[in-house]
């Protein structure tokens, strides 16, 4: 079930919510339990077994690591639960892409799987990970409750786009989280911005990036167009995931952490990584690089740590291979910042700022690219290394239709907004009008998006598959 | 204080928001038609297992559930004003208004559905006109983007190249070209028709390339019901209203319509009064969608015969002909298939015209 949709907002959050806040206190687990697998089976009704049967294998590998620990069996039940999340997320995703590549590499000719997918099993798997690695290595204390370990694994608001909710931080609100009229109101609103940022702006930007892919009338202009619609797009989907995510949180007492913070404005590759999808970011560091050794390491041994977490982090996103090659480039760009650039860019904050938009949107060309050969013929043709023409009516066309929204997309991928109403809420007679005003428009906002969804067709977010 | 009364005010107003719209879902009865977009709405799925299994059950709400919302309507209408006035784009689902007119972007020309009509329309002359004697024509209704979009700055098809690509791929038949006779004026402000009223000169012009002289003399009817055109429903906006003008004369007076439509001939009405009170009041040119009607005139002093293959626009244009034909026999191969058709008419030297207009040629694959 998709939160951008007519049967989730009317139909299963009302029920959810009139249920969750009228059972008592020590229900209310499993009404997010039972929600959430109710949530996951609309789209996925066979998956739902996996998901049970994962979260039954977190819960018993939990418990005895902790009943061995300091015992060699703590490290063989760890390693097991490592082995098997991993051999279940590496059969359903890459299993596939494993079986193509070898049948290329060797000329055999094996039959694909054909597996589908399991929507936010990456996301699930290494919430499950880090629970166990986390029990084992003493940070957090195993589970007891099967229902309250299934809450926090399957709870719906992160269960499908993150962001990757590590147990240590939830682990107290599991149990003692608090509910308020203050929270439930942080949270209506940042899940109804959460809301717009999705069909507003990520959903309009993708009908550029529509027309682009059907188009029969390209120039280097439409590339460039469809590489600045794409990288907005994928921004404002994706952390208008996480807003929502955050805010439904916030209205069931969690508190979940920040996955982005406006990572358009970083002035190096390194910030942007601190700024986007934080959550992945801290999990591979906590549990990949830093257990390999980090950069507390020679320097031939932290270019492969590098190397082999962005690879990783590339192929999390897919079974492809332009998304290891994503993943690698930048490993490369992060380890020359590193050792040769960083100093340099703090000289200019435009002339770096211009640098991370030119090199994340190049980024995303690998990262949207349907074939590796594609992602060549993109760059050229951006470059003007192509024959076609450098404008064309149809890029003149979307262009002014989308000038607005490309505008709007822009000015929100910045804290302008957020800074300039902080600024004006300084002043009493403006913030005695936001009283009124803010529940107003956030009320306008969710009429708007639902007539856009009214009048709209089913529209997945672009992280479900990763 | 102010921030308690807000967050209190919040959670009442979003929370009375959500909870009302939902309960306004649940509750509401079903609508079976929606009269604006012209098409049945999904109805609440049987729940079966095996459907809730694959999750099409799950699939089938979720159609229902945009279907069957509450104010449907006047949602697509907010989403269209949000679109065109507030995000200030240029079309929403591809429909825009220029110089008065609600059009649709008929865009870019699509070399494979011209070939396709092209194809077809040659193997009905392989198989039924080759050797029948008869004289075969052929003409292109430029729909009204081609008067409207490019001068507006919307996208259009280059309709030269896409006339010129027809042409070279029917040689077969005598081009007539009409391209340079029309006007946006020409075509309803709400819908993709042309005004009956605004054809004669085009109709006279047809005959005359065919040989047939049209006196080109009319009584105009204007039909007091609103015409609604089909773009007033895809844009959602409110609209001032078309008016239908039908034309009239002794000679269209008396032309005697049969429908083939079921197999078997029945009486039928040129100008469809009963049509043009329903949902499509365009309908009423020779009652709409229908696959072989005939148009006699026993008032003829001719013997000559005509087939009109036709889409929709060839329902008005029809009845100007009538005046120099016998018999006009319509034919509309998107509810006839054409490889059948010898078994309802016989090929046997009349005139032929083959008059479509380019959204049809565009689209074509409705053509069987």
């Amino acid at each position: 079930m998709l939160f951008s949709s007519i049967p989730f907002l009317f139909y299963f959050l009302p029920i959810v919510l009139i249920l969750y806040f009228a059972v008592p206190k020590v229900f209310k687990n499993s009404v997010l339990l039972l929600s959430s697998l109710f949530f996951y089976a609309w789209g996925e009704p066979k998956y739902v077994v996996l998901m049970v049967l994962s979260i039954l294998m977190g819960y018993a590998f939990g418990l005895l690591i902790e009943k061995f620990r300091g015992k060699a069996l703590s490290k063989v039940f760890v390693t097991l639960s490592v082995v098997f999340s991993l051999a279940i997320l590496g059969y359903f995703k890459y299993a596939d892409f494993f079986i193509d590549n070898f049948a290329g590499l060797t000329g055999l000719s094996i039959p694909l799987l054909n597996i589908a997918l399991p929507i936010g099993i990456s996301f699930y798997t290494f919430q499950i990970l880090s629970y166990t690695v986390d029990v084992y290595r003493g940070d957090v204390a195993a589970q007891k409750n099967p229902i309250t370990l299934g809450a926090y694994i399957a709870m719906f608001p992160q269960l499908i786009a993150g962001p990757i909710v590590r147990y240590r931080d939830v682990e107290i609100q599991l149990n003692t989280r608090t509910h308020s009229i203050q929270k439930a109101a942080s949270g209506i609103k940042r899940f109804t911005i959460g809301l717009c940022k999705k069909i507003l702006i990520a959903n309009l930007l993708g009908e550029i990036t529509a027309v682009f892919l059907a188009s029969a009338d390209l120039s280097v202009l439409f590339y460039w167009l469809n590489a600045v619609a794409f990288s907005l797009q994928i921004y404002f989907d994706f952390s208008g995931y996480s807003d929502m995510a955050i805010g439904l949180g916030r209205i069931f007492g969690f508190e979940f952490l920040e996955n982005f913070n406006y990572p358009y404005i970083s002035k190096s590759i390194t910030e942007f990584w601190r700024r986007w999808h934080m959550s992945l970011g801290q999990w591979f560091r906590d549990y990949v690089y830093i257990p390999m050794g980090g950069n507390r390491v020679s320097k031939a041994r932290h270019f492969i740590n590098i190397l082999v977490v962005w690879m990783l982090t590339g192929f999390w996103h897919g079974a492809s291979w332009n998304f290891v090659l994503w993943g690698l480039y930048f490993a490369l760009l992060l380890m020359l910042e590193k050792y040769l650039l960083l100093d340099k860019l703090k000289k200019s904050k435009v002339l770096s700022r211009i640098y991370v938009l030119l090199f994340v949107l190049i980024s995303f060309v690998i990262f949207d690219s349907p074939t590796l050969p594609d992602i060549g013929k993109r760059l050229l043709a951006m470059f003007g290394f192509s024959s076609i023409p450098l404008v064309s009516k149809e890029a003149l066309y979307y262009l002014g239709s989308y000038a607005f929204v490309l505008i709007l997309a822009v000015i929100g991928a910045t804290p302008l907004p957020k800074m300039l109403y902080a600024k004006l809420s300084k002043n009493k007679a403006f913030a005695k009008i936001t009283v009124i005003m803010e529940p107003v428009l956030l009320a306008v906002m969710l009429i708007v998006v639902t007539a856009f969804l009214v009048d709209g067709s089913f529209n997945p977010f672009l992280y479900f598959r990763f | 204080m102010n921030e308690k009364t807000k967050n209190l005010f919040t959670v009442c107003l979003l929370g009375a928001l959500l909870l009302s719209i939902a309960l306004f879902c649940w509750l509401k009865p079903q609508d079976d038609f929606s009269d604006s977009e012209r098409r049945v709405l999904a109805q609440f799925p049987q729940i079966k297992w095996e459907k809730v299994l694959s999750a099409k059950w799950m699939s089938e709400f979720e159609t229902y559930a945009l279907d069957q919302f509450p104010l449907r309507d006047d949602f697509r209408a907010l989403k269209s004003a949000a679109s065109l006035y507030v995000l200030n784009q240029k079309d929403t689902h591809d429909i825009f208004m220029a110089d008065g007119h609600i059009s649709k972007l008929e865009y870019p020309m699509k070399e494979d559905m011209l070939t396709y009509s092209a194809d077809l329309f040659n193997s009905i002359y392989d198989k039924y006109l080759k050797d029948s004697g008869s004289n075969v024509y052929f003409s292109i209704i430029p729909d009204k983007n081609a008067y409207l979009a490019k001068e507006n700055g919307y996208l259009s098809m280059d309709y030269k190249k896409a006339i010129e690509f027809m042409k070279e791929r029917t040689r077969f038949m005598e081009f007539i070209d009409i391209s340079d006779m029309l006007s946006a004026d020409d075509f309803y402000y709400t819908d993709t028709h042309w005004r009956q009223e605004k054809i004669t000169h085009i109709a006279s012009f047809i005959a005359g390339n065919m040989g047939v002289e049209l006196k080109d003399e009319y009584t105009q009817n204007v039909l007091d019901i609103p015409f609604y055109g089909v773009y007033c429903g895809q844009l959602a906006l409110p609209q001032k209203p078309d008016t239908i003008i039908y034309l009239t004369n002794d000679t269209i007076d008396d032309l005697i319509v049969t429908s083939y439509s079921t197999g078997k001939p029945v009486p039928q009405s040129l100008y469809n009064m009963e049509k043009a009170g329903g949902k499509d009041a365009y309908e009423m040119f020779l009652s709409g969608a229908e696959a072989i009607v005939t148009i006699e005139n026993p008032n003829a002093s001719t013997d000559k015969e005509l087939i009109l293959f036709r889409d929709s626009f060839g329902g008005s244009i029809a009845p100007l002909f009538g005046e120099g034909y016998k018999k006009i026999t319509v034919v509309d191969v998107r509810y006839v298939r054409s490889q059948v058709l010898d078994q309802f008419i016989e090929f046997n030297g009349q005139d032929v015209l083959f008059l479509y207009s380019t959204v049809l040629l565009n689209n074509s694959l409705a053509m069987k």
